[in-house]
């Protein structure tokens, strides 16, 4: 072994102190506190929908929001199992859970341009769009935080599923609050969080999770 | 002493408590191993600062590791992060001969290091982008002199470097 190796080993172990091994159970259980929290913030700022406390909803509300759900939970999974590298790790679990909330989007522009279709813009969808990304933001912050203490390696493919994930469970937190049922308004309005999440996270917070 | 799997795994819970005998002998290991790792895939001159690069961020990382899974995959992933950032922080390297053995070869852990070995990231590249890169990344040819042996364009070969270190940078962690 060379002199500056081995200076450079007896400096690092010259300041050895105890570390606390980063658990996935913590990971989790940060991403889930902040999803709680956020939903507890939305029922109590924006009231919960009508129905949702009785269990009187819709089939469109339970579809749309599961797929979020289970989309959400997945993209979460593999973020915080990112943060401890490990040649041999898999990550492709949420493209499919990707794969299969992609049927949303399609569902609602094609229910929206059909002849009795609501369109593809109205304020009310822009609006629940605003607070569905609102609501990703305390979860999104969680999942950041525990990227940047630990080491993911694959940075722009965890800044997605980052984005992804808080997208999802941000905008399944304000469904709980919104009123509007129909597949044309769940597809488009409540899946663009998503969409937007995905983009913003891959293409700018990414950088940020370099080390 | 033996620095197999289940020795180094033992050696890392241990410094996650802050043994620093054991940390010590720890880091000596990796540095040897992550030696033998490299050989092969960087410029000869520029190995000692990619181990200590690796040394450095496995320190600043140790708590990333989990202690209930095995200790190499983990060592490797960090260790192809730095390779990586390396080659693409690099334009050109003056190389000197490089070394002819590699990780696996003198390894007691076979399947283990050539699951997590160099090579099997560039088994999921293009040929031609392999080759522009060991031949202007790791060698330190021109883009002139990599045109020349490669037959492939100057602006091609800057292309296949630039999509190859790119997939490199989204594989780490592929093991097969």
């Amino acid at each position: 072994m060379d002199d500056a190796t081995q200076a450079l080993i007896d400096r690092i172990t010259a300041d050895t102190a105890p570390v606390r091994p980063l658990r996935k159970g913590r990971g989790l259980a940060l991403a889930g506190l902040a999803f709680v929290v956020t939903l507890v913030a939305m029922l109590f700022l924006l009231g919960a929908r009508h129905g949702l406390m009785t269990g009187h909803v819709s089939v469109d509300f339970l579809v749309a929001n599961g797929l979020l759900l289970m989309l959400g939970l997945s993209c979460v999974t593999s973020v915080v199992a990112m943060a401890s590298p490990q040649v041999g790790a898999g990550h492709d679990g949420p493209k499919w859970a990707i794969a299969m909330a992609g049927v949303l989007p399609a569902a609602g522009i094609l229910a929206a341009t059909a002849p009795d279709g609501v369109g593809l813009m109205h304020v009310e969808g822009v609006h629940c769009m605003v607070l569905g990304l609102a609501a990703s933001v305390l979860i999104a912050a969680a999942l950041f935080a525990w990227l940047r203490r630990g080491a993911p390696v694959s940075q722009r493919l965890a800044g997605f599923y980052l984005g992804v994930g808080s997208g999802a469970l941000g905008s399944v937190a304000n469904g709980m609050a919104c009123a509007d049922d129909s597949i044309a308004h769940l597809g488009i309005w409540h899946v663009a969080p998503v969409v937007i999440g995905a983009l913003v996270a891959r293409y700018v917070i990414a950088r940020w999770l370099r080390w | 002493m033996n620095g197999d799997e289940a020795t180094m795994a033992r050696l890392m819970r241990a410094a996650q408590q802050g043994d620093r005998q054991a940390y010590a002998v720890l880091l000596e290991q990796a540095a040897k191993w992550l030696r033998r790792y490299f050989r092969k895939r960087i410029a000869a001159e520029k190995l000692d600062d990619l181990v200590q690069d690796v040394l450095l961020s496995l320190h600043g990382k140790r708590a990333t590791y989990d202690p209930a899974r095995p200790f190499f995959p983990w060592l490797a992933a960090i260790a192809r992060y730095r390779w990586v950032d390396q080659l693409r922080a690099e334009y050109r390297t003056q190389t000197q001969e490089l070394l002819e053995d590699t990780a696996s070869e003198d390894s007691g852990e076979e399947p283990v290091m050539a699951r997590v070995s160099l090579e099997r990231l560039f088994d999921q590249l293009p040929p031609a982008q392999v080759e522009a890169i060991e031949l202007v990344k790791i060698e330190g040819c021109s883009v002139a002199e990599a045109s020349e042996r490669t037959g492939q364009s100057p602006s091609l070969i800057k292309v296949n470097i630039h999509r190859g270190l790119r997939k490199l940078a989204a594989i780490i962690e592929k093991a097969s």
